[in-house]
């Protein structure tokens, strides 16, 4: 950890996050073409980690400010809501494998880089509670950016794209991250009073995308109480993991 | 009168509360697929933010405890299902309904009244500090209750229970509340160590619960965004609620 620059930190595990997003073309370039129950796993395995996060961060801001932390959580979640309706993939389903129409392309990949964009929100928050901690948070989400980079690699590698830009391509809607992670980092390291607010916009921005993103097709995909075990056991794991803040 | 049934009675006012639950669907009119959808995505929120509360508690107490509880939660609904599901559909009766939706019900009751057990206890220990706030928690812990009552008419009242049964049911799944309560209370420091076991299991439950029946239900019945939105605002103000009682 670089010392005397928490900013550093930041952009490193945030950046890090984003990278493993590649990993998630790995699967396809071994196994071919993934089985439907695998893509359903791997939304699962993506959003428990996701709800795991979610609570640690909800957990905080019930700490620090909790009348703060539920406007922002609705702040958060009308946020999400506004960026979808205003781009047009309000009730999009990111996992129509074999829809090859050219709206499709680019509303996933774009659905994709909002949803990196909160990620990194949460982890500009998560890093401003303590370093450890939100190393911990940032590690959490870099594990999640596998499944999710599964799934956007089977669409687009169904669409022609290569495995190599497919995997690029799943780094690249993940980079916002970086960027708000550090300008989150930045902004409210100097408004400290905000910082309640804004752990409740990450935990209502990740709660509605767990619930509008992942969940939903995972239970056509794979059998209800598999979706159910792998859920709650990644979510689980970030609970027994993180570090206590 | 004796501290004895003075914990009971308060630990049974606090189980008739659960009842005030069934009122809000006096108010509901027709039952439509929408109301379904909406009604789970309800009990879907109440539960996961009531689970919310008890990690963090049961975590307070011993983190692995908490998440050993989990896994047992989990193994018991699995063990509840595969029972149920022994059944055929025409066997399977409850009430007017029968075959899954009869499972369902059947399966919410089971899963709400094994989690006031380990509610029991954890009133029975906090009353074994001295009966002076008794009224105070007694009072806290009924209004936490009426939550639940909601959740389980939530999924009742669709399926064409009365109002007036909802409440029933809703209260007996909350009647183990004073029967843990007064051994708990009697022998605090036998019971202590067991309590983030119990939290854990209940939440455990109540989150499998919501993610192999609630959920997946309805994602089927409604527009995913409007289940997500109602879901994520249910959580944030269940914990809210929690928080401020």
């Amino acid at each position: 950890m670089p010392n005397g620059e928490p900013v550093l930190t930041v952009l490193l595990y945030a950046s890090l996050a984003a990278l493993t997003a590649s990993l998630g073309a790995v699967p396809h370039a071994i196994r071919g073409r993934l089985a439907l129950p695998v893509l359903g796993w791997a939304n699962a395995l993506a959003a428990g980690l996701m709800l795991g996060v979610a609570y640690s961060l909800m957990s905080l801001s019930a700490d620090e400010g909790m009348v703060q932390g539920a406007v922002g959580a609705l702040v958060g979640l009308g946020t999400v809501r506004l960026t979808h309706a205003g781009t047009g993939t309000e009730d999009l389903d990111l996992n129509r494998i074999g829809e090859l129409s050219p709206a499709y392309g680019y509303q996933v990949v774009l659905v994709n880089t909002l949803h990196a964009a909160y990620e990194g929100v949460a982890i500009g928050a998560a890093m401003l509670v303590s370093l450890p901690f939100g190393i911990s948070m940032a590690l959490a989400l870099a594990v999640h950016n596998i499944p999710e980079g599964m799934v956007l690699t089977a669409i687009l590698a169904e669409r022609g794209v290569r495995l190599p830009h497919a995997a690029i391509l799943a780094v690249a809607t993940n980079l916002n991250q970086a960027l708000l992670a550090v300008a989150t980092f930045s902004v409210v390291g100097v408004v400290p009073w905000l910082l309640p607010g804004v752990l409740g916009f990450s935990v209502g921005a990740l709660l509605y995308l767990v619930l509008v993103e992942l969940l939903p097709e995972s239970y056509h995909q794979a059998g209800r109480t598999s979706i159910a075990v792998v859920t709650l056991v990644a979510m689980a794991m970030v609970v027994a993991l993180g570090v206590a803040p | 009168m004796s501290d004895v049934l003075l914990v009971f009675l308060y630990a049974l006012a606090t189980a008739l509360a659960t009842g005030l639950g069934a009122l809000p669907f006096l108010f509901v009119g027709e039952i439509s697929d929408r109301v379904l959808a909406n009604s789970h995505a309800l009990a879907a929120g109440l539960m996961l933010g009531a689970s919310f509360g008890l990690v963090s508690e049961g975590t307070a107490h011993g983190r692995m405890e908490t998440l050993g509880g989990t896994v047992l939660g989990v193994l018991f609904i699995l063990v509840a299902q595969t029972l149920l599901e022994d059944y055929d559909e025409e066997e399977l009766v409850f009430g007017a309904a029968r075959g899954e939706s009869a499972r369902k019900m059947l399966l919410m009751l089971v899963v709400m009244t094994v989690h006031s057990f380990s509610e029991g206890v954890a009133v029975g220990v906090s009353f074994g500090g001295g009966v002076t706030l008794a009224t105070v928690i007694t009072v806290a812990i009924a209004v936490h209750n009426i939550p639940e009552g909601v959740a389980i008419s939530a999924v009742m009242r669709p399926r064409g229970v009365s109002v007036a049964k909802c409440a029933g049911w809703s209260v007996v799944s909350s009647l183990p509340q004073p029967l843990m309560a007064v051994p708990a209370f009697l022998f605090v420091e036998a019971f202590r160590p067991a309590l983030p076991w119990g939290l854990g299991f209940a939440a455990g439950a109540m989150i499998f619960m919501v993610l192999v029946e609630l959920l997946p239900e309805a994602f089927d019945e409604g527009r995913r965004a409007s289940v997500a939105t109602l879901t994520t605002v249910t959580i944030v103000a269940m914990v809210l609620f929690q928080r401020f009682l």
